[in-house]
């Protein structure tokens, strides 16, 4: 009796053996198949949401050339074909000195701007073998407004280090989906000096961005600056809040982006404490920016 | 007696669940290549895995399509975002056999072959047949294969604005070096 047993357990082995030997070569490559981490690619199709910076940085050695337009306000009307008589515009050369390490340096036309900054990537958004619920990055840069200084009192001199200010910001975005992006940027941004004793040196602001994807190259975009210690209302012009609405589009190297904006300032110390446009007055410029990327690795 | 059988059998068939007879490549590369006079594409990977069945000639090949590396970063995001949609997609397989396999192909120096299987990129499957070579080079068990697949075969499109960038046919190469499997 005994002995059946044995040979009955010999035998299911050998079937048993039998199907391992036999076993679909797909679930050997399966369980061979190394698990990947899956970082979230393209979060936003460009380094830029609308006006502020986006999670999105240019790659190891990978240039980006921007140029940017904002023009004057639709409320000029048809003599002033709609603002498109007036325009500034916003150039800068932007790089990957690493994967995590983003350097870029532009002038803008508003206020004769030159800015320098660095984007620091910290956390990337992940799946799969790494799991992370989102990606956060640091963005920091220096703006020095190089407008001639006004005439002063005798006896009273001009700084340079009145004309820089100073932004820092924490870039916290998500994908939910392959359509659905989302961005949250606490902001605070120092300026040297301010006009009267009534703006202020130290603004504090929270963006919040989105995108979503209406097919593989065209998307729309939103953007709303909230300031939570605007210039005093008392001043002129009054400073409101930025909103920006916009699309991408993807064309190979190319990502234009084309938006209706409230400010006419391209950089962070200029849209968010001093946009003087306001949406229900109808002072909404129309504005682009188009990038072109060029490869330097190997 | 029977249980020294019995034991002798229990060994031979863990020898065989070890994958008896099986070659595999873990660091396999796949590339494709497009050429036209706007633009040059390539993209490489060196993680695809690979098994060679010596038993019946049985050849599978799995790559991960985040593991594609591109020179231009961008080229490598529409790569993935835009044709092989890698999320919905994650992954590119080949399964199919050698033509008119011997073990002998296995030990001998490199050779001409003929696979015939089906290949499954952007979750579409198709049948396709390729030259390849298979043989000893110094010492190792070297397979190889060039072939061309045009991406609208396997429901990629590519959209107008860049049709001139992007060739009619992708020529695909693929090179392996296998081992013993479970060394």
């Amino acid at each position: 009796m005994k002995r059946i047993h044995y040979i009955f357990i010999a035998l299911g082995l050998i079937l048993l053996s039998g199907n391992v030997r036999g076993q679909d070569l797909d679930a050997l490559l399966n369980a061979e198949t190394k698990p990947t981490v899956d970082f979230a690619s393209a979060t936003f199709k460009s380094t830029r949401i609308i006006n502020g910076h986006s999670i999105e940085q240019m790659k190891n050695k990978q240039l980006e050339f921007r140029i940017s337009h904002r023009f004057g306000t639709l409320n000029n009307g048809a003599y002033g074909l709609w603002g498109l008589d007036q325009s500034v515009i916003h150039f800068s050369l932007e790089y990957g000195l690493k994967d995590w390490l983003m350097l870029g340096a532009g002038r803008g036309s508003l206020n004769k701007t030159y800015d320098s900054f660095a984007k620091f990537r910290l956390l990337r958004q992940s799946s799969g073998a790494n799991w992370m619920p989102v990606s956060l990055s640091y963005f920091t840069s220096v703006e020095l407004i190089s407008l001639k200084f006004p005439e002063r009192p005798a006896g009273t001199s001009n700084y340079f280090s009145s004309r820089l200010a100073y932004v820092n910001q924490l870039l916290i975005a998500r994908k939910f989906n392959e359509n659905l992006s989302v961005q949250i940027t606490p902001t605070y941004i120092h300026r040297n000096l301010v006009k009267t004793e009534l703006d202020q040196n130290d603004i504090f602001a929270l963006g919040g961005g989105a995108r979503y994807k209406l097919s593989k190259r065209l998307s729309v975009n939103a953007e709303y600056y909230y300031t939570y210690n605007p210039n005093s209302k008392f001043l002129e012009p009054r400073t409101y809040n930025a909103l920006s609405v916009g699309v991408d589009i993807e064309t190979g190297g190319h990502v234009f982006q084309i938006m209706l904006t409230n400010s006419q300032g391209m950089r962070e110390g200029s849209f968010i404490p001093q946009t003087t446009g306001n949406w229900l007055d109808g002072d909404i410029h129309l504005g682009f920016n188009i990038s072109r990327v060029f490869a330097f690795n190997k | 007696m029977l249980k020294k059988l019995f034991i002798l059998i229990l060994l031979a068939s863990t020898v065989g669940a070890f994958g008896q007879g099986k070659f595999i490549s873990k660091n396999a590369f796949i590339s494709f290549y497009s050429s036209t006079p706007m633009e040059d594409i390539l993209g490489e990977c060196n993680e695809a895995v690979t098994i060679l069945d010596s038993e019946n000639g049985e050849i599978v090949f799995q790559g991960i399509m985040t593991t594609f590396h591109f020179k231009r970063a961008l080229m490598e995001e529409h790569f993935n975002e835009n044709y092989m949609e890698s999320s919905k997609f994650p992954k590119t397989k080949f399964k199919g056999k050698i033509e008119g396999f011997k073990k002998e192909m296995l030990t001998s120096p490199v050779a001409n072959i003929k696979i015939t299987g089906v290949l499954n990129v952007h979750g579409v499957d198709k049948t396709i047949t390729v030259p390849g070579t298979l043989g000893l080079q110094d010492g190792k068990l070297v397979g190889t294969s060039k072939f061309k697949v045009a991406p609208e075969d396997f429901g990629i499109v590519i959209p107008s604005l860049v049709r001139d960038k992007i060739g009619k046919e992708m020529e695909i190469t693929v090179k392996a070096t296998y081992l013993p499997y479970g060394q």
